[in-house]
């Protein structure tokens, strides 16, 4: 079982691999990314919608909660702020301008901010934000601008900046065309500056008017196609969360590499992660006075002597065949190196040559690079609409980074696909799908198993037809993960207990009994034969295991003098078990502190050589 | 455990061979050294003998009265190791003398038999390498068969040519290189045919069927030995139950059938000199985040977390004891749906492959087969693993059928990235003929060639490539050991070849790529701020690095010519003390100088590493002597000013520290009377981090200007690194 757990770590020894090209959002050389919530708070924001359903206002605040957990699991060092505009008091970092209030000024999102957004939600909030803010004048123009001084006063490298405007009135000057033209402007200053400003129209009685003010406020769309404005406005919260997802995350290029196809025709790609397996965060050190992080500083010294060791002071090694073998250690990276960074065209196969097993590692996706070499896109796009018509993949050598060994990976075509209102699900480009070596398969023997009747299938047909589902991606949450940020949560807030999580993995059991009904026991009566019951065998096969083992132990074996010389010689000592090298040293009078094999076998060497 | 005899033909033969052609003894020792280099690299608990025949001694228990002799036995059974690879290396020569091979045969019989009294043993082996040109007695042949079969000893033949080399026909090259004797037998001496005649009787009789499939050329096995199986794993069975709903439960193995193989065995840290592991400690101390770094004891210190902004201590108990904890090993259904929609290429990691013997999982995978469905479950290794959702693909083979598991993304490893549209775009949307040059260039460069016959047949099998890394380390960790003191060596040809485009492929799509850079007008972009990510900085940093070793060695020669004035400018190497050179030779003008030394500290700046900040910090410093030396603060200052203002983009905040710890701050007029500076700016000048807070003063009208906030800051502590 060894083989099995090495493979899923435990939770404390969740170390990166070394090969950790997967690490992203490297904050030092990109910088952070920032989003301003910039929330109508107009007395049109909270009116209720028919049969109950939620404000404009709530669902919001629903809204901008997911964004803040979302991004604390997933990029906690991400600056978000929540500005309120249209409000009665005024609140920002110079009371300068009068009808906004900055609830959350620009900061990484923390267990505070998202309680103080809980009270915000429902009845109740909408109660305790007509007290704090209450609803005033609207000037979306001082908004901007307060907006663009909380940019102006961070200090950090912001690599992307975005800001959401979430109201529900497409003309909020009422006609006042003075505080229209310095909304205009002052949205210009903002764009200058780089920050990208969308707008999250919400459901207004009469339909909302993108063209008749907003249009010249937000930025253009990223592409042709998307005329982003002719967008409905958002109804339901799932869609308002969907919109902002779509809009709030940065994509984060991996890489920039060039993708030869041969013979001096090069194009250049960028590869993207649509998966990455999220991970608890690392712990870190707390000073337990003050609870302030340490740092860890790790040198290395010279045993005799105490001096301070440089990395040129060492060197590598390995141990094979009873030889110690010593490298450089630029020799250990430049071992490793076959080839630059790069994809390299090596052919194309039909698509069912890829088996679903031939993949390791989450895969990639690729994307051209037309600021890095022009003409990327084109080639890539009729390579693209090739390999999807004819049906097949390309197969790429690929080196991810400098001292990196190449792999292969199978480059299948992915081509755009739009939801029903328009969204993209899935981008044009190519997944790339890690294969395996010769040395990553593992030879399995396959017994001969009898194969069902007509009959059998038909009943699981039945059985199967009755638990059908529609799978979505992001229908399951992480139990583990989830888990743990409740009890930072429950922690940080001092709160008696965490909020129980649901467990989404758990299969929904009664509701599947009842859906089956009488067909479990029909299946079974076609496949057990009577009184089988497949969970007890198991049980039993252990005791007897248990049972043989018990009389298996061997009694106390001794070896002789000669033959543990003839071991040493040999070089065979290790075949020797504990227990007898334990006699062995007993034997001999040899001391050992360790219980461990190595340390038995080192210690008998040691007296006999 | 096995047991392993090599028994190696040495004689006078092996070593003669028409011109042109490698030796057959070569040969054979490549085999003999790939082989032991896979067992010592897999760190194999199998024992090895090796025997050595038509050698010009005799060495061996049997030899009496003439009979016997030239062989001996050259290492006894024992696990191998680097001793014999280097004696191999270097000690093994061809022998002048000839010996019969089933002599050989016979003494190594003798060996394994011997040696391998009172141990148990899976298996024996002897494997035989040689040209069998020597005439051997087939008097004793059939009572070797029958000690062999008794003994249970199982038997290879290594030889230079095919085993059906002298039947007629040419099917029998395969495998063979050019190196070979042409096959149809005319090659083949007398004794070589007979031979050949005899291994065919021994196999046949020991095993009528596939006897002679253990009968390899040299080559082919040097192809085979190449490729190296770090550890033969043995698939782990992981027996459960796959449940649907409460009361139906079907038994169920899994195993793993993919998994990406690293290497486990990490590099050790030595002393350079002694090349001891133990003179090298590691210390791990944990120090406050202050200006004196102060150390604190591990034992005071906790464990935390980090929510968002908040740090939460978080103590290993609690959090043992308030995880998430799994019930245990589950293979639970969750529901089942449609095959397209849980796209394949989101899963991740491993594959497992799960068999049974029955009936109820057969019909499980056939019911999802002919619906076309896939099982969601949830699947829990063990008690302390995380849960898992996969989903389970019927598999319906010829000789088995299964469910493949693959595991599923969870919503937070998901990124939904939007990008945008290729094909709606009409600036990138491909014409006619270029749509019809990437089909005519597919066309060339398909990898699965359909046969006469109709057998598909793939000519680039990636999961029969060893994973060059691998081969790639093994190669060097033998080099090194066998021959100390040189240089690595470089890739080995066959690995290379392995991992590029097959000639086949690569030579008739040659003509379609010509076209297709007709067709496609395709421009490198020059991007200067491209050469600021680190990236590509580090990318191409090796290579300058290199150099710069060789230049400051030549520096240490020509230390009298800079003296002399052969400084015509500021150099990468040592820019601090170019610097001082050029203002002394006065050859270029002040500013001249001052211009080429800022220049330098971009470039090093550019690197964002703390070794480049050293060297910067010595420009910086140089700079400041020469402008204080000849009174022109201004430059000084100015440059400063405007160094300090890309500190935040640039992320030079680390290198701002230690210019404050350096106190290179601004030159106040109490150093040069010009400057405009008074001497409290300067301390203040390098503050950095605590003037966030002060710059929150009143905005002024045009939106906030903020490098001139920080520049005046209102109340601020110094840092006593300002203090002397």
């Amino acid at each position: 079982m060894a083989d099995w757990n090495a493979y899923y770590p435990k939770e404390d020894d969740e170390v990166e691999q070394e090969e950790g090209e997967e690490s992203v959002g490297d904050y030092k050389s990109s910088g952070r990314d920032s989003l301003v919530f910039l929330v109508d708070a107009s007395k049109e924001m909270f009116i209720k919608g028919e049969d109950g359903e939620p404000s404009n206002f709530d669902m919001t605040m629903q809204c901008v909660r997911s964004v803040y957990t979302s991004k604390i699991i997933s990029s906690d060092k991400d600056l978000i702020a929540l500005v309120f505009y249209g409000t009665e008091q005024s609140k920002n970092p110079r009371n300068t301008f009068k009808h906004v209030y900055v609830y959350h000024d620009l900061d990484s999102p923390g267990a505070q901010r998202v309680q103080n957004i809980d009270s915000l939600r429902g009845e109740e909030g909408a109660q305790l934000a007509a007290e704090t803010m209450g609803s005033g004048q609207t000037s979306l123009g001082d908004a901007l601008w307060c907006c663009y001084n909380l940019y102006s006063d961070i200090k950090l490298r912001l690599s992307h900046k975005r800001l959401m405007i979430f109201t529900c009135r497409d003309d909020p000057h009422g006609g006042d065309s003075t505080r229209d033209i310095r909304a205009r402007t002052k949205a210009a200053d903002l764009k200058g500056t780089g920050v990208v400003i969308d707008l999250m129209h919400l459901k207004k009685p009469g339909g909302f008017d993108v063209s008749c003010f907003f249009c010249d406020i937000v930025s253009p769309p990223e592409d042709e196609r998307e005329l982003g404005l002719q967008l409905e406005p958002c109804g339901k919260l799932e869609d308002l969360k969907n919109r902002v997802r779509a809009k709030e995350m940065k994509k984060r290029v991996q890489s920039r590499l060039t993708f030869s196809l041969g013979d001096g025709m090069n194009i250049a790609v960028g590869v993207y992660l649509l998966v990455k397996t999220a991970t608890k965060p690392q712990a870190v050190r707390l000073y337990a006075e003050t609870n302030e992080p340490v740092r860890t500083k790790t040198r290395l010294f010279h045993t005799q002597n105490g001096s301070l060791l440089l990395p040129s002071d060492t060197k590598r090694a390995q141990v094979y065949g009873k030889k110690q073998i010593v490298m450089e250690k630029g020799e250990v990276d430049e071992i490793k190196k076959f080839d630059d960074p790069g994809l390299v065209l090596i052919g194309f196969k039909p698509m069912d040559c890829l088996k679903l097993h031939h993949h390791i590692r989450p895969s990639l996706f690729i994307y051209p690079e037309e600021e890095q070499v022009t003409g990327s896109s084109c080639v890539f796009t009729a390579l693209l609409q090739k390999c999807s018509e004819r049906n097949v993949f390309a197969l790429c050598k690929y080196t991810s980074k400098l001292n990196t060994p190449p792999r292969f990976v199978a480059l299948i075509p992915q081509r755009e696909v739009l939801d029903s209102s328009q969204v993209q699900a899935a981008p044009a480009g190519f997944h790339a799908i890690y294969l395996p070596y010769a040395d990553d398969k593992r030879t399995l023997d396959v017994h001969d198993c009898p194969t069902a009747s007509d009959e059998q299938v038909d009943k699981m047909k039945q059985i199967v037809h009755k638990l059908r589902f529609r799978y979505r991606s992001d229908a399951f949450e992480n139990p583990v993960l989830q888990q743990h940020y409740r009890n930072l949560e429950a922690l940080a807030l001092d709160m008696c207990a965490p909020e129980a999580i649901e467990d989404f993995t758990m299969p929904k059991v009664k509701m599947m009994d009842d859906r089956l009904g009488p067909l479990v026991q029909e299946f079974k009566d076609l496949v057990y034969p009577p009184n089988y019951n497949p969970e007890s065998k198991t049980a039993a096969k252990r005791k007897q295991a248990d049972a043989e083992g018990a009389v298996d132990k061997k009694p106390k074996v001794e070896i002789s003098e000669d033959e543990l010389r003839a071991h040493v010689a040999k070089g065979t000592l290790s075949k020797l078990t504990v227990p007898v090298l334990k006699d062995a040293c007993k034997h001999f009078g040899v001391r050992t502190t360790g219980t461990k094999k190595a340390e038995l076998i080192e210690a008998l060497l040691a007296q006999l050589n | 455990l096995s047991a392993l005899v090599l028994c190696m033909d040495v004689g006078f033969s092996m070593s003669n061979s028409g011109p042109g052609q490698e030796l057959a003894f070569e040969q054979a020792k490549r085999v003999i050294q790939k082989f032991i280099q896979r067992q010592v690299f897999a760190e194999s608990k199998d024992e090895l003998g090796l025997v050595l025949f038509g050698t010009d001694h005799t060495k061996n228990p049997l030899a009496e009265d003439g009979q016997y002799q030239n062989i001996s036995i050259y290492r006894h059974l024992m696990m191998p190791d680097f001793e014999l690879l280097e004696e191999i290396e270097h000690q093994l020569q061809p022998g002048s003398q000839h010996a019969d091979w089933l002599d050989a045969l016979v003494v190594c019989m003798d060996l394994l038999q011997k040696e391998t009294v009172g141990k148990k043993y899976e298996r024996l082996n002897i494997a035989l390498l040689t040209d069998l040109n020597t005439l051997a007695c087939a008097d004793q042949l059939d009572v070797i068969i029958g000690n062999l079969k008794k003994a249970g000893i199982t038997l290879q033949f290594f030889l230079p040519f095919p085993v059906d080399a002298d039947a007629e026909g040419d099917g029998g090259g395969d495998g063979a290189g050019p190196q070979n004797p042409p096959p149809g037998g005319k090659g083949l001496s007398r004794e070589q045919k007979q031979g050949l005649e005899m291994v065919k009787q021994v196999m046949t009789s020991l095993d009528d069927e596939d006897g002679l499939d253990e009968v390899h050329t040299f080559s082919e096995a040097v192809k085979k030995l190449s490729i190296f199986k770090p550890i033969e794993r043995r698939p782990m069975a992981w027996p459960c139950q796959l449940t649907i709903g409460s009361s139906l439960s079907i038994r169920i193995i899994g195993y793993k059938a993919v998994c990406e193989e690293k290497f486990k065995k990490s590099w050790a840290v030595v002393e350079a000199e002694s090349h001891q592991k133990d003179d090298v400690k590691r210390e791990t101390v944990f120090c406050l985040n202050d200006d004196n770094e102060t150390e604190v004891e591990k034992e005071k210190t906790i464990q935390g977390f980090q929510y968002g902004s908040d740090i939460v201590p978080f103590s290993k108990v609690d959090q043992e004891q308030m995880k998430y904890k799994s019930d245990g090993k589950s293979f639970a259904v969750l529901g089942f749906t449609k095959q397209e929609t849980s796209a394949i290429f989101l899963n991740r990691n491993d594959t497992m492959i799960y068999c049974h013997a029955g009936v109820a999982l057969s019909s499980l995978i056939h019911a999802l087969d002919r619906l076309k469905m896939v099982a969601i479950v949830r699947y829990v290794y063990d008690r302390r693993s995380n849960p898992q959702v996969g989903a389970a693909f019927p598999c319906i083979k010829q000789k088995y059928e299964c469910l493949l598991y693959v595991q599923l993304p969870y919503m937070e490893d998901l990124r939904q990235f939007t990008f945008p549209s290729l094909e709606n775009n009409k600036k990138f949307s491909p014409s006619e003929a270029q749509l019809s040059a990437v089909d005519a260039l597919i066309s060339s460069m398909m990898l699965v060639k359909e046969g006469e016959d109709g057998e598909k047949e793939d000519i680039f099998k990636v999961n029969s490539i060893p994973n060059p890394q691998f081969q790639r380390l093994f190669q060097c960790l033998h080099h090194r050991c066998v021959n100390p003191g040189t240089p690595l060596p470089p890739v080995e040809p066959w690995l290379k070849r392995m991992l590029d485009c097959p000639q086949a492929v690569s030579a008739c799509c040659y003509d379609f790529l010509k076209e297709m850079k007709r067709c496609f007008p395709v421009k490198e972009v020059l991007q200067k701020k491209e050469q600021k990510t680190s990236a590509v900085v580090f990318g191409k940093n090796d290579e300058p690095e290199a150099k710069k070793l060789k230049l400051d060695e030549q520096d240490k020669f020509s230390l009298g010519e800079i003296s002399e004035g052969n400084v015509t400018s500021v150099g990468s190497v040592n820019p601090a003390k170019d610097f001082h050179t050029l203002i002394q030779q006065k050859t270029i003008s002040f500013e001249q100088a001052c211009e080429q030394l800022t220049h330098r500290i971009e470039q090093l700046l550019g690197n964002r590493r703390t070794e480049y900040y050293m060297k910067t910090i010595t420009c910086v410093q140089a700079f400041r002597e020469q402008a204080v030396k000849t009174s022109n603060a201004e430059l000084f200052n100015n440059y400063m000013q405007s160094l300090k203002k890309r500190v935040p983009d640039w992320n030079l905040q680390e290198f701002w520290g230690l210019l404050a710890q350096d106190a290179l701050t601004l030159i106040s007029k109490d150093e040069v009377e010009s400057s405009s500076v008074s001497k409290q700016e300067a301390n203040q000048f390098l503050l950095f981090e605590e003037n966030v807070e002060a710059a929150a003063g009143p905005t002024p009208e045009d939106g906030g200007d903020v490098d001139d906030l920080v520049c005046a800051p209102t109340d601020v502590k110094i840092p006593c690194a300002l203090d002397n």
